[in-house]
């Protein structure tokens, strides 16, 4: 008896020490990211307005029903398409340049460095507020440099033209995330031997040929996570926007995340709130299989 | 014997790391106990505000460290949260009955607070206050405005006045303008672009609801029902008259050919930048803004008057009001009364008053000189001519209140962006306030 519990003992303790070890982490998990979660997921279906807090109950697919049915939603949706993919793409194109000329040592490099990853370090809504007043209409330095410059005639309404606006936003969003990729592609850039660009160029490869079939496919799991998880933030991201146009001028700038932010900001309506995260949740999910499929990439990325 | 060892640090570890995720996110009741215990029987008053801003919490701190001075007891701590959003994170603190005694209740947010049962009545405080009896007409309004029961004693009155470029109007030998059509007319002919000059700082993004629903409602002016001023005298609501549509159709105007381009989307800070930078000549807004003008331009080249006029030579108006409340789950009512008492008693109130640009909240503060004459002086004057300047009751006891701000500024934007037309955007407006009396009658 004695002897097969002292056998099992080791066994047992140590998954219970595994099980300690994890507690903290699931514990956390569960408080801060799966109970707002699943109760978000409540309220969806819910009549729940911070109006009247004693009269909760659930309304079935109310909520979703009403939201598809306003424009602003659908306009939303779409503004959502092109916030994403379009800072995705320039996100990505300039940073991966940044890289690959950051990648040679050269005098000063640190410090340039630090220059062009302070923009990550700064708050989405101080960059909002900053931008804000640069592209401002009649006051705003950009206009005025465009004017001195004698690019334009007259001050554009980069914030109030809803033929602007929504570029406008999209602009200081690029100019945000550029160095997230510049980052994380500098990294992957130096993790590459010397020797497979050696062995290259004694085949014969130029430039453009080490660049597309040594240096892409090398890094190849990262830049796959690192534009998947970069497509996942830029549609969660309504700092800028919200701090730039608050969804104006007539909700032309108004993605998924700051309709979403809008609906508690204003009606305080938290089911509607809620059946929007519920649709973007749907939305990112699908959007995450298909591109992991896509890309077929098992084995993930490195970090 | 080494891994049980092991295994009772971790757990202790695990057991401090557990209490202390708890204590932080939890709420803090028990600090209050403990601080008690520790101080002799100091009891700490938690105190939230609203409409933030760094002087303003400078002018605010001041005052509670007299009051902690005065009363060797009692501690406030006060918390500031930035001022886009605020009311949303206090509803939050409350609706998860956090900590808090004392807290900014403003005529936007008391009607929600009430119907939650997040605040006390006042009434049993208010009836043994001898400073009660000197609040002015529109302050008792104020506190009184939901059912008829003190909820919060204001701090101070908002209500709009038109800030002008005295030096532009003089140097065009002309007067400030009385009535919306004169706006126009006075905007346009200071308008000139080339020098980016424009007459009238239009309000398009948030906040722009105000400035729209004041121009119908000066143009419908008798006809609308001051106790629901959503709604005319005969029950349908205000925007289905033709006044209403002559009323956005000059408003437009005064968008189109009396206000730079850019304003489509400028909220507070914009228009009041725009006209303390010498880029346009009228503004309405707020007495807060006085503060703000009177460091930013020179003595001489700007002014105040009266809100314009409507057509028939009158124009609603409204007071707007925010002030402090208590918790209805205070565990220490007595002591958040005497902190609301201090704030609001008549000299603190007006240092207050001053410091921030309001109204003050006593009858006795009109004998100040401060307000007698300079930049307060519209307020007297419309104070004076209840018959021109309709006091009316703001509908922030409907549901749709909140959103139905949005609508109106998302419709105006796309009117005067000639997205939608006059008669479409009226109708749309006219559809929602009439659900919303229907809603709320259910």
């Amino acid at each position: 008896m004695k002897n097969t519990v002292k056998a099992r003992k080791p066994v047992s303790s140590q998954s219970k020490f595994i099980f300690f070890c994890l507690l903290p982490a699931i514990l956390m998990v569960g408080m801060f990211t799966f109970y707002p979660f699943f109760r978000g997921i409540g309220m969806a279906f819910q009549n729940y307005t911070l109006f009247d807090l004693t009269d909760i109950h659930f309304i079935g697919l109310d909520n979703f029903k009403t939201i598809f049915t306003q424009p602003q939603f659908l306009q939303a949706l779409s503004n959502s398409f092109y916030w994403v993919f379009v800072s995705l793409i320039f996100q990505f194109v300039i940073g991966f340049i940044l890289a690959l000329l950051l990648k040679k040592p050269f005098k000063g490099r640190g410090v340039y460095q630090g220059f062009i990853f302070y923009s990550w370090a700064m708050s989405g809504f101080l960059i909002g507020i900053i931008w804000r007043w640069m592209l401002n209409g009649q006051i705003g330095v950009i206009n005025d440099l465009l004017l001195k410059v004698g690019l334009i005639e007259e001050r554009i309404g980069f914030l109030s033209d809803p033929k602007w606006s929504l570029a406008s936003v999209i602009v200081a969003n690029v100019w945000y995330g550029i160095a997230f990729f510049a980052i994380m592609l500098l990294a992957a850039l130096q993790s590459i031997p010397d020797d497979l660009y050696e062995s290259a160029g004694i085949d014969g490869a130029n430039w453009f040929h080490k660049l597309f079939y040594v240096t892409i496919p090398y890094i190849m799991p990262t830049i796959i996570a690192s534009t998947l998880l970069r497509v996942i933030w830029i549609f969660n991201f309504p700092d800028i926007i919200y701090a730039m146009t608050n969804g104006g001028p007539a909700g032309s700038t108004h993605i998924l995340a700051t309709y979403m932010m809008d609906k508690i900001m204003f009606g305080g309506d938290y089911g509607q709130a809620g059946a929007a995260g519920v649709i973007m949740i749907i939305l990112l999910a699908m959007y995450t299989i298909f591109y992991l499929t896509a890309t077929k990439s098992g084995k993930g990325a490195d970090f | 014997m080494v891994r049980t060892k092991r295994m009772v640090l971790f757990v202790f570890a695990f057991v401090m790391l557990i209490s202390m995720v708890l204590s932080g996110c939890g709420s803090s009741s028990k600090d209050n106990n403990d601080s008690a215990s520790k101080a002799g029987n100091t009891v700490t008053l938690k105190m939230i505000e609203s409409l933030t801003s760094p002087e303003r919490t400078e002018v605010l701190k001041k005052m509670l460290a007299e009051f902690e001075q005065q009363n060797p007891g009692i501690k406030v701590e006060l918390i500031s949260p930035p001022l886009q959003n605020a009311d949303t994170k206090i509803a939050t603190m409350l609706a998860a009955k956090e900590d808090l005694d004392v807290l900014e209740v403003r005529d936007i947010t008391a009607k929600q607070f009430v119907t939650n049962k997040f605040i006390e009545d006042l009434k049993s405080y208010t009836s043994k206050w001898e400073n009660y009896k000197t609040l002015n007409d529109s302050a008792k309004m104020s506190a009184n405005y939901i059912n008829n029961t003190p909820y919060y004693i204001p701090y101070g009155l908002y209500q709009k006045i038109l800030f002008y470029r005295k030096d532009w109007f003089d140097a065009k030998g002309m007067t400030p303008p009385a009535t919306w059509q004169e706006v126009y007319e006075k905007g346009k002919a200071l308008t000139d672009p080339a020098q980016n000059r424009y007459g009238y700082a239009y309000r398009g993004g948030a906040g722009g609801d105000n400035f729209t629903l004041m121009i119908t409602q000066a143009f419908n002016a008798d006809q609308i029902n001051p106790d629901d001023s959503m709604f005319l005298k005969d029950g349908k609501t205000i925007f289905s008259t033709p006044e209403s549509k002559q009323a956005m159709d000059l408003f437009t105007k005064i968008y189109q050919e009396a206000s730079p381009k850019d304003s489509t989307n400028w909220a507070f800070s914009e228009t009041v930048e725009s006209f303390v930078s010498g880029v346009t000549a009228m503004l309405i807004n707020d007495p807060d803004v006085i503060a703000v003008t009177k460091e930013k331009m020179k003595e001489g080249t700007w002014a105040t008057a009266p809100i314009p006029l409507g057509p028939t030579g009158k124009a609603p108006r409204f007071v707007g009001a925010a002030g402090w409340g208590m918790t209805s789950y205070s565990k220490h009512k007595e002591e958040a009364w005497k902190l609301i008492e201090f704030l609001s008693n008549p000299d603190q109130n007006l240092v207050f008053a001053k410091a921030v640009g309001l109204i003050p909240i006593h009858t006795t503060a009109a004998d100040d000189e401060f307000f007698k004459k300079g930049a307060y002086q519209p307020f007297i004057e419309m104070n004076s001519k209840p018959d021109a300047y309709l006091m009316m009751r703001d509908a922030t006891d409907y549901q749709g209140y909140g959103e139905s701000k949005k609508i109106a500024v998302e419709d105006n934007q796309a009117l005067i962006l000639k997205q939608r037309s006059i008669d479409d955007v009226l109708k749309n407006w006219d559809k929602y306030w009439t659900d919303q009396k229907a809603n709320q009658k259910k």
